[in-house]
């Protein structure tokens, strides 16, 4: 399929997702105070930017979140190399591994709250968690499955040795299974940023939690609306950077 | 050089000087399995072409590792140039699988065993280039390896060998992945890239026709635990009656001890 069709389609898709909302809204089979009508988001939208309260959000929730994704994948990246790598130390934290994974990154708001206080930090702390994990677990299955006879390759011309085994053979060979953990950890960090913020951290999750109080759905949706575009956004420059970096795939 | 009555010994060079040494080597995998190949002893000369054939599973590619000090004989000595040292053997390795990486470019892939030496950054592409050049796909340099056909990756893969100027190319059936017709246009250029360069070049293959083709000598392995069963000088080139005389010959020898 060509690019521009696929682009057409998308953007079809899209209008026709917005058509059947705004039907479905207008039609008054729900009542409007359950489902507001997305032609009242670019309304809700001109009173929150001109408060400024829009760009205060939207600012806010973007420093957690790439103080939280940056901390989670580089230590994510890290750890999950690291085990991969050595068999001893992969042992050694194997089973505290298989403990923590399973807890959510919100079970963890309680202890957020008692380190960090209802802070940036408490915030981007709880997005590092995610992040983390989805990384771990990525980079971990990508450097095991790096082939080993590129590994005895690196042997057989002098790059056997740690530093250079590493970067010329073992990360290089492990990128686009890296990349596609630190993707995952682009999506599932937009999550966790309102989680996080649900409980009173300035950001968009905050914003929401508002709004639905005071049951203006619009604005709720407003910002739903922003975190898709910002996922969106955040995930359309990943492509383009990963596409390049990895120009080398056939 | 050894010097007799002062005159120098000249033929240290035209009968050549042993380069590679083996002495009883045995090679197993595992510690409580049986070695797969017992009593080595091999000398190859400065400069000669030497083919190691045997039935697949006798350890052919697992001795060129031992040379190639990538992996450790269970007993014995492997020396190259009298040195038993195992790091930083002047060899230089190809493999059946061309083994490029798949994230360099061309030039980039030819220059890896380079990068180890305190070579200039100038020097590295300077030589890259040659070796390209040697193996006839200057003006490849910057192709990444999904561009290349089998065979020219496999010219990229010698490229890279031949990049560090190696005393000794390891080949580890280097062609046996190829189709007949880029086989033989590659044995003719190993041909004659052994010829300029003069390089010594240790060759495994399960072809004998390969090995009756390439080599001045042919090592045949064969048994269980398999051991050296024949070594035999040969010059009988690549067709006529001498060649198939020659093949037949080594094909009985195998099938003689062929028990695996």
């Amino acid at each position: 399929m060509k690019t521009r069709t696929s682009l057409a389609l998308s953007a079809l898709g899209v209008v026709a997702f917005l058509l059947l909302w705004e039907a479905v809204a207008q039609s008054g089979i729900v009542p409007a105070r359950l489902i507001p009508s997305p032609s009242a988001v670019p309304a809700a939208f001109l009173s929150e930017f001109r408060s400024g309260t829009w760009q205060a959000m939207v600012l806010a929730s973007l420093s957690h979140y790439l103080v939280g994704l940056s901390l989670g994948a580089f230590l994510g990246v890290s750890f999950g190399t690291a085990a991969a790598l050595w068999g001893r130390w992969d042992a050694f934290q194997a089973w505290v591994v298989r403990m923590l994974r399973p807890i959510p990154a919100i079970a963890w708001i309680p202890f957020a709250i008692i380190w960090f206080g209802v802070s940036e930090g408490a915030a981007s702390f709880l997005i590092a968690l995610t992040v983390f994990w989805i990384n771990y677990y990525a980079s971990y299955a990508a450097v095991r499955g790096v082939d080993k006879d590129l590994i005895e390759l690196g042997h057989a011309f002098g790059q056997g040795g740690l530093v250079p085994r590493l970067f010329k053979i073992v990360l290089p060979g492990a990128l686009p299974g890296i990349l596609s953990g630190l993707r995952a950890g682009l999506g599932q960090g937009w999550m966790t940023v309102v989680a996080a913020e649900l409980f009173g951290i300035s950001g968009l999750g905050m914003r929401m939690m508002e709004a639905s109080g005071l049951l203006a759905t619009h604005i709720v949706v407003l910002y739903m609306v922003t975190i898709a575009l910002l996922y969106g956004v955040s995930d359309f420059l990943f492509m383009q950077v990963q596409s390049r970096v990895l120009s080398w795939q056939r | 050089m050894a010097t007799v009555n002062g005159a120098p010994a000249n033929d240290a060079v035209s009968s050549g000087a042993a380069v590679i040494d083996l002495k009883n080597v045995s090679i197993g995998y595992g510690a409580d399995a049986p070695p797969v190949l017992v009593d080595v002893d091999l000398t190859v000369e400065r400069g000669s072409f030497v083919a190691i054939v045997g039935p697949s599973g006798v350890g052919k590619s697992t001795l060129l590792r031992v040379v190639a000090g990538l992996h450790e004989a269970r007993t014995g000595g492997v020396t190259i140039h009298q040195d038993p040292r195992p790091a930083h053997r002047p060899v230089g390795l190809v493999f059946q699988d061309a083994r490029l990486l798949p994230w360099r470019r061309v030039v980039k892939n030819v220059q890896l065993g380079l990068e180890g030496l305190p070579v200039s950054r100038a020097e590295r592409l300077r030589r890259a280039e040659e070796a390209l050049k040697l193996v006839r796909l200057d003006g490849y340099a910057r192709r990444w390896p999904y561009e290349l056909s089998g065979g020219q990756r496999q010219r990229v893969g010698i490229a890279r060998a031949m990049a560090v100027d190696p005393d000794i190319l390891l080949m580890d059936e280097p062609f046996g992945a190829l189709d007949a017709i880029t086989r033989n246009n590659l044995q003719d250029e190993l041909r004659r890239i052994h010829r300029e360069t003069g390089k010594t070049i240790l060759f495994v293959t399960h072809d004998l026709e390969e090995a009756v083709h390439l080599a001045d000598r042919i090592i045949v392995l064969g048994g269980t635990p398999a051991r050296v069963v024949r070594d035999v000088s040969n010059s009988a080139g690549r067709d006529g009656a001498v060649f198939r005389e020659q093949v037949e010959q080594l094909r009985l020898e195998i099938a003689d001890n062929y028990s695996i």
